[in-house]
């Protein structure tokens, strides 16, 4: 098992192409941070983040003043409003001109690290099928079962590279950009029943790239099945990354009917639970999660039936 | 153990849909042996392959590799099976050597040295390093040899080995399975379209057509066949005058104007010094008398009924 992992491995990073997306990567978050910081992050260094809260809260008062507020604004905006007050109170500094802004807003190109590792794992299938070497490798003392699952962990161990990345890249990108202080500046967040705690920024970075990290898991399972069913890596990169794009979208249009809390895009991502805003009223963490294991276990049982089940006529 | 059949196919039957692909097949392959399949296109030679190694199902019967059945077993049933495939196809992007890893860490056992050692044996040393995609198609061919004989398999499965290969790169392959054959004992089954080659490879053929088993039996069964009568050509001046002067002889099956101004005559062997005697009295010279052996080819199309051969 380990030496098929190794296999896998082996003819992923031993292509140019694999490092031009991890370039690639690497680029984006580069870019990125530097257009962040050459719009607004350059003027929050220093000291003026003080001044930057009291002028957020006035703005907040006053639109909290006006009557037709929305309840949910409302709500987000005493949030604001408490989370400021709180760093004023206890003299720490926002995250305003530190590199923790443009490290956290980095977190959002975890999108980038999903349509990369769904090219990869779209050609890994179909591409074996395409160039035949699938039946040198199905001739092996190697179940199929066996190859698919080393398949599948080596896209784990992809997507976990592109991860490392954009975190390294964008720490060390930040770092230099608004300077390597704050390292220990925590992150202030209210929790469901409305305290304020003080959290290790670090560790609630990777907790928000691993939630991510499950809708990337989602969408590469969905390539994986439809690579697997159609051999088409064409295919599986466009109905993957369209469903990524589409999605949202088509739940807009849906948003009115009970049943669409049952679809996959309404439960991939689960920082909705975070923020406490979900997507239809009555959801709840672990009804995601049980909706999410369901695709998850779906997706990898007609990958692991068609894939075993089926001849090798080419 | 040595008369224990390696591979052992029992009423193996393929269907697809309402298409019975494979029909019945029942034949045992000894150690040792260089077993040939051939048939028409379609006929299912490819299909029983890929049924032996596991690419495709078996609807029916089984087929049991050293004992060990290839659907229920089939790690270890595969284990002691190499197959090259028409075109071995392999990963372009990595090199021969790579290659070769790849499929080195998918068998127990298989140590560097080997690989070297395989390496040198179908002389890729020079360019084993490089990318496959620079390979032309007889290392190509080399390389899939190279990967079959990895894990020194009991049993070696060439589907259309010959394919791409030059006249000497044959001639090296042919060779080169004897050798295998005679000192390692290992088990050759090999299709192909090149009935020539076949003839001069195979110890037993096996005739499938539109699925079923047409008929199995050495390969000098085949190309003598059974009837006494031979053809012969006969390079005599001039030939029109010959043919004529031959109509008239005993003995003769039949007798025509071959190419190059050559007679075709079938008969027995008994016959011919008559013949040739008879041909010098009407003045007529002769160059050469030779034996033309049917060919596998003759006896494929015989039993076939013609068609396209592939």
């Amino acid at each position: 098992m380990v030496n098929l992992v190794l296999n896998e491995n082996m003819k992923i990073y031993r292509r140019v192409r694999t490092w031009i997306l991890v370039g690639l990567m690497a680029a984006f978050v580069l870019f990125v941070n530097f257009i962040e910081w050459h719009s607004d992050g350059k003027q929050a260094k220093g000291e003026g983040w003080r001044s930057e809260l009291k002028q957020e809260n006035r703005q907040y008062r006053e639109i909290l003043k006006q009557p037709k507020l929305g309840e949910e604004d409302r709500a987000f905006y005493q949030e604001q409003m408490a989370l400021n007050h709180y760093h004023l109170d206890h003299d720490i500094r926002s995250t305003d001109g530190t590199m923790w802004d443009g490290v956290n807003g980095s977190a959002s190109l975890m999108i980038v690290i999903t349509i990369f590792v769904i090219i990869i794992v779209s050609d890994s299938v179909a591409g074996e099928f395409s160039s035949g070497t699938i039946k040198l490798l199905l001739i092996r003392p190697a179940s199929r079962v066996k190859i698919l699952v080393s398949k599948y962990i080596s896209f784990l161990l992809f997507g976990l590279l592109l991860l490392i990345t954009l975190f390294v890249i964008s720490i060390v990108v930040n770092g230099i950009l608004y300077g390597f202080g704050y390292m220990d500046l925590p992150l202030v967040s209210m929790t469901a029943d409305g305290q304020i705690v003080e959290r290790n920024m670090v560790i609630n970075l990777w907790k928000t790239y691993m939630l991510n990290g499950i809708s990337t898991i989602m969408y590469v399972t969905m390539a994986f099945m439809i690579s697997s069913a159609f051999r088409s890596s064409a295919m599986a990169i466009g109905f993957s990354i369209g469903a990524l794009f589409a999605g949202n979208i088509v739940l807009e249009a849906l948003q009115r009917f009970v049943w669409s809390k049952y679809l996959l895009f309404a439960n991939t991502d689960l920082t909705q639970y975070l923020d406490g805003h979900p997507f239809q009223e009555g959801m709840t963490l672990s009804f995601s999660i049980t909706v999410l294991v369901f695709y998850f276990l779906v997706f990898n049982l007609i990958s692991w039936l068609l894939f075993t089940r089926r001849d090798v006529a080419a | 153990m040595k008369n224990e059949p390696i591979i052992s196919l029992s009423h193996v039957t393929k269907r697809i849909g309402r298409n019975t692909i494979i029909d019945d097949l029942t034949f045992d392959v000894p150690q040792g042996e260089i077993f040939g399949f051939l048939g028409p296109n379609g006929a299912g030679k490819t299909t029983t392959i890929r049924m032996i190694v596991g690419l495709m199902s078996i609807t029916k019967g089984q087929i049991l590799i050293k004992g060990k059945n290839i659907k229920t077993e089939f790690e270890q049933a595969i284990r002691h099976v190499g197959t090259i495939v028409e075109s071995p196809e392999m990963y372009k992007y990595l090199s021969g050597y790579h290659n070769l890893v790849h499929y080195a860490r998918m068998v127990p056992g298989v140590t560097k040295e080997r690989i070297d050692e395989v390496v040198s044996l179908v002389k890729l040393e020079e360019r084993i390093h490089d990318k496959v995609k620079k390979y032309s198609l007889g290392m190509r061919q080399r390389l899939g040899i190279a990967q079959a004989l990895l894990h020194r398999p009991s049993l070696l499965i060439l589907d259309e080995p010959t394919n791409g290969l030059d006249p000497a790169g044959i001639r090296e392959l042919r060779d080169y399975l004897r050798h295998l054959t005679r000192t390692e004992g290992i088990t050759v089954i090999v299709s192909s379209h090149l009935l020539s080659e076949m003839e001069l490879m195979c110890d037993r053929v096996a005739i499938l057509q539109r699925g079923k088993l047409a008929d199995v039996m050495p390969v000098q069964d085949f190309t003598q066949g059974n009837e006494q009568a031979q053809t012969y050509l006969i390079q005599a001046q001039p030939p029109e005058q010959a043919v004529a002067a031959m109509r008239d002889m005993e003995g003769i099956k039949e007798v025509k104007l071959a190419q190059g101004g050559n007679v075709e005559v079938t008969t027995e062997r008994e016959c011919i010094p008559d013949i040739l005697e008879g041909l010098m009295k009407n003045q007529i010279r002769i160059y050469g008398v030779q034996m033309v052996s049917q060919s596998l080819e003759d006896r494929f199309l015989e039993i076939t009924g013609g068609g396209p051969i592939g």
